[in-house]
């Protein structure tokens, strides 16, 4: 896809929108809306006595976030931080302010479930501020470095960055760790992409790392994930990974066949959430799930198609943003399935029960094909 | 506005390779599990998942010598909810609480109770059972069972025994051969989630249960009831507590009848009887007074129950004395109506006393004084010794659970008085079925046999047949001594104080007896008699034994008639016809 210039006969020029990107997202929301029903329909049908409960709540979402996907795709994306006619403020700044808002109060009056607050309940629906936090997250970054590019080349540009952002991933990290170590994940990936200089980075990336370490060794909340990490069969706070683990191995090659996992009956607790992975295994095997992480890495390798493609810092930037957040959630719910980290709570993008993430990850997607879309590619003759 | 310049995009880059590479590793680390660990945690997995499900298996039948079922197996169901597959809770409610009978709010309350699985009822009858099934209704489960049957319900209630819930035996033969009778249950392996609800079609493995063998008795079902039918009417006439008759066939130990009347009905063994019942009908009963009570029910007396033998322990008194030679039947003997031993002054039944007499009138008068003088002649050595021969020391080794065993005097505090009181059956205890067994080896030939009711183990899976052996002691009496005893117990029915029992055109020899029971002066007695025929070739010994009668106690007056009337029947059911001759 080197085709971008846009310095060729304008005649020659058109429009360019990633189609590959939105049907790999459009099959992978399908599949996931298929294995929510597999994992959730017996679960749903014993609490709810209707085995669709959780599959209907998520197809509905689902189906709002690809409406609300297409348009976005459909905009300009320079759009987000250009000031809005009346009240004079970008839109990236207002979401900014916005999500503090939202994560203030859902820390103060926010609904507990799991022993945390991530809840806001509104009406039947129940919305999760940590994950608006996200695009937050990478736009205002995208914002704060276009602003001054050339200070990210020394580490006082990455701190000024990081100060901006501070707030917002502080705000997340109080009640979700997971989560808040995503979105620092973002935020320093989008930095090194806009700095010509990277020896800080590796100097700070080591720093953090022995921050997160520190870290875990000094909340027993933690150091206690990590004891189970290590005796995960023995632990008792290991017993939902290790019935993940049995669902993978149990998978073996070829699965089970769609809808024929045992541990999603109850088993594995809550298997259409972060747990999906396992079930996924079990039910289609080695092969499936190889196949699933192969279309991820070809989503991910769409976006960073796009990203290089950028007609503007800011496309890159936000393309960049987009594609680490989708990879490290990847990357670390299946990781912790597989027991190759401590457990922490991330959910399978696109995959995993959750409308306030299906949304989110669909806006995201239709942001970065708003992106495509600003690529001006000639037409071969 | 800045450009996307080249420095970006190798960064963009650079972090897509190292998402990656960690994808290559997670990859990897994928197919470690699901490859090499596939093996280990599948199987733990599947250890996880599988419940096993016992299919029960039918208990042997117990048939009685000629093949009369008298313990059966009649296939129920039980009936059980499942929460979460039901789908039309009312319809369910509705149908469970009219076909089983049940009100409306109990089935209501387990049918909306929120558990995996939930028991309605157990011990539906099948056809009820079967009606429900054709409903096809969602979340009710049915799985079938086996609960036992007594066709002939009190039938020797208190031998044949019953099974409890799980279809082990309790009481009786039920508990004694359950081993025997117990099948080997079969197992399902099914696949449970974990919620141990079962999933449909997913048996995996399935153990087919073996049946238990059936066991074929020597009890005659037509001779028992018609015992039972004696029993009952003398307990009705004499306003008795209780009546014990055993029928056996002395040859071989084989029992045709036991009966314990009253008997309680087998299909309903926990509820009392009326007669017992109307003991209690003013007593707020706690559950342990209940629960006595009910094992008192259950005993079976003839095997449990000691008593002093009274006269009819004769026969083993003039036995040892015949082995020893120390009377012959032509002996003379005085009775002055008492004799003097050591201190005390042991009286005869007949207050006049019975003057002089020989030996054989002795015996057929049942005269006290005349069984001291030879008791004493034998002496308590050889007395001890024949009673250890007439296995009176031990458990007769019945097939039956619970018998009890002879009191006895330490041989060493025996004195002369002692001896004089066992010599006509006082002073010591044994259980019905001893006297019987000892009395069997005295008219048979001499051999002590081991009373049973036990003959053949029948498998249901091959039709192989094992019969069951038992103990036999040879000569524990002489012929000579058994034939001399044959003769004076015929002469006491013919012509003594058994004379009750005789019974034209057949050979029957028998003694009476009526003990007192302890205390003494209570004015209680047990009223016995223990008869055989033919005389000559006992093919059939009964003993009947009346207890507290009312009114007329002695042994010769109101058991002895009970013999004729039993072996008038008996006797040509076992092929033992009257004689012409003997008629007038």
């Amino acid at each position: 896809m080197g085709r971008t210039a846009g310095e060729v006969n304008k005649n020659r020029e058109r429009s360019y929108y990633d189609y590959s990107l939105l049907f790999l997202t459009l099959f992978l929301v399908c599949f996931g809306l298929i294995m929510i029903y597999s994992t959730s329909s017996y679960n749903a049908l014993r609490k709810y006595g209707d085995a669709k409960h959780y599959f209907n709540r998520q197809a509905l979402l689902s189906g709002l976030g690809i409406l609300i996907m297409l348009f976005v795709s459909r905009m300009d994306y320079r759009l987000l931080f250009k000031k809005i006619p009346i009240i004079r403020f970008r839109t990236a700044t207002v979401l900014y302010f916005v999500c503090i808002l939202l994560q203030t109060y859902v820390i103060v009056f926010g609904e507990e479930r799991y022993g945390a607050k991530r809840w806001l309940e509104i009406g039947p629906l129940s919305f999760q501020p940590s994950e608006l936090t996200k695009i937050a997250v990478i736009l205002f970054t995208a914002f704060i470095i276009n602003l001054h590019r050339e200070r990210l080349d020394k580490f006082t540009g990455f701190l000024r960055v990081s100060f901006f952002i501070a707030p917002l991933i502080g705000l997340v990290i109080v009640e979700d760790f997971s989560t808040g170590l995503v979105l620092v994940v973002v935020m320093v990936s989008m930095c090194f992409v806009a700095s010509k200089k990277k020896a800080y980075f590796i100097i700070s990336g080591l720093l953090i790392l022995g921050l997160g370490v520190g870290f875990i060794l000094l909340a027993s909340f933690r150091s206690s994930r990590v004891l189970a990490w290590i005796n995960v069969e023995s632990d008792p706070l290991g017993y939902q990974i290790l019935q993940g683990l049995y669902a993978i191995a149990s998978g073996g090659v070829f699965g089970k066949g769609l809808g024929e996992s045992m541990q999603k009956l109850g088993f594995i607790p809550e298997s259409h959430n972060d747990m999906i992975f396992s079930v996924i295994c079990e039910e289609l095997g080695l092969f499936g799930a190889v196949s699933l992480i192969l279309i991820f890495i070809l989503l991910i390798w769409r976006i960073f198609v796009i990203a290089i493609n950028a007609k503007d810092l800011y496309g890159g930037l936000i393309a960049a943003g987009i594609l680490s957040h989708i990879a490290v959630q990847v990357l670390i719910n299946i990781a912790v399935v597989t027991n190759s980290i401590p457990s922490t709570g991330i959910p399978l993008p696109f995959i995993s029960y959750g409308g306030t993430s299906a949304v989110v990850l669909l806006i995201e997607i239709g942001i970065v094909l708003s992106i495509s879309n600003q690529i001006k590619i000639s037409r071969p003759m | 506005m800045n450009r996307n310049k080249t420095y970006n995009k190798k960064n963009i880059f650079i972090i897509t390779c190292v998402i990656l590479v960690v994808a290559f590793i997670l990859i990897t680390r994928l197919s470690y599990l699901m490859i090499f660990k596939s093996e280990e945690y599948g199987a733990r997995a599947q250890a996880l998942h599988e419940r096993e499900r016992a299919i029960k298996a039918e208990r042997g039948k117990i048939i009685d010598r000629n093949g009369i079922e008298i313990a059966i197996n009649k296939p129920v169901c039980t009936i059980s909810v499942i929460h979460s597959q039901i789908k039309e809770p009312e319809k369910v409610i509705k149908i469970l609480s009219d076909e089983l009978g049940l009100s409306e709010d109990r089935v209501r309350k387990r049918v909306e109770k929120n558990s995996s699985i939930e028991r309605i009822k157990s011990n539906v009858k099948k056809e009820d059972a079967d009606r429900i099934r054709e409903m096809d209704l969602k979340g009710v489960m049915i799985d079938e069972d086996y609960k036992r049957f007594y066709p002939y319900e009190s039938l020797a209630s208190k031998v044949i025994g019953f099974t409890g819930s799980d279809n082990q035996g309790i009481i009786g033969l039920e508990v004694k051969y359950d081993n025997i009778l117990q099948g080997i249950d079969g197992t399902i392996l099914t696949l449970t989630t974990a919620y141990g609800v079962e999933i449909e079609n997913a048996a995996e493995g399935r153990i087919e249960p073996q049946s238990g063998n059936d066991l074929r008795i020597s009890l005659d079902v037509n001779i028992q009831q018609y015992t039972e039918q004696i029993a009952l009417k003398v307990m009705e006439a004499k306003s008795v507590n209780n009546v014990k008759i055993i029928v056996m066939n002395p040859q071989n130990g084989e029992i045709y009848a036991m009966v314990n009347a009253p008997e309680f009905n087998l299909n309903d063994p926990y509820k009392m009887i009326d007669e017992i019942e109307s003991e209690y009908i003013d007593i707020d009963l706690t559950e342990q007074m209940e629960s006595d009570i009910l094992n008192n029910m259950w005993r079976n007396a003839c095997i449990s129950d000691t008593y002093e033998p009274g006269s009819a322990f004769k026969i083993i008194t003039t036995a040892s004395a015949f082995e020893e030679n120390v009377v012959t039947v032509d002996d003379t003997f005085f009775c002055p109506g008492y004799k003097r031993v050591e201190d005390r002054i042991i009286r005869c039944h007949k207050a006049g006393g019975h003057g002089s007499q020989t030996f054989v009138e002795g015996i057929k008068n049942s005269c006290n004084p005349v069984f001291i003088e030879i008791g004493a002649r034998v002496g308590v050595d050889k007395t001890y010794e024949y009673y250890e021969k007439f296995g009176l020391f031990n458990k007769t080794g019945i097939d039956l659970p619970g018998e009890a065993n002879s009191i006895m005097h330490k041989k060493e505090i025996i004195k002369a008085v002692e001896l004089a009181t066992m010599s006509f059956g006082q002073s010591f205890q044994i259980t019905p079925l001893q006297l019987m067994r000892s009395t069997s080896a005295i008219i048979n030939g001499g051999y002590l046999v081991t009373p049973h009711l036990g003959v053949e183990v029948i498998s249901k899976e091959n039709n192989n047949v094992r019969k069951l052996n038992y103990d036999i002691k040879k000569d524990v009496v002489s012929k000579r001594t058994s034939d001399i005893m044959k003769d004076l117990l015929e002469q006491v029915v013919s012509d003594g104080t058994g004379r009750r029992a005789f019974l034209p055109g057949f050979q029957i020899g028998g003694k009476t007896a009526t003990s007192e029971k302890l205390p003494r002066r209570s004015g209680k007695y047990i009223a016995s008699f223990i008869g055989f025929a033919p005389a000559n070739d006992p093919q059939v010994i009964a003993l009947v034994l009346i207890d507290e009668p009312k009114g007329m106690y002695y042994g010769g007056v109101i058991a002895a008639p009970l013999i004729a009337e039993l072996f008038d029947n008996v006797l040509p059911y076992l092929g033992v016809d009257a004689k012409e001759e003997t008629q007038n």
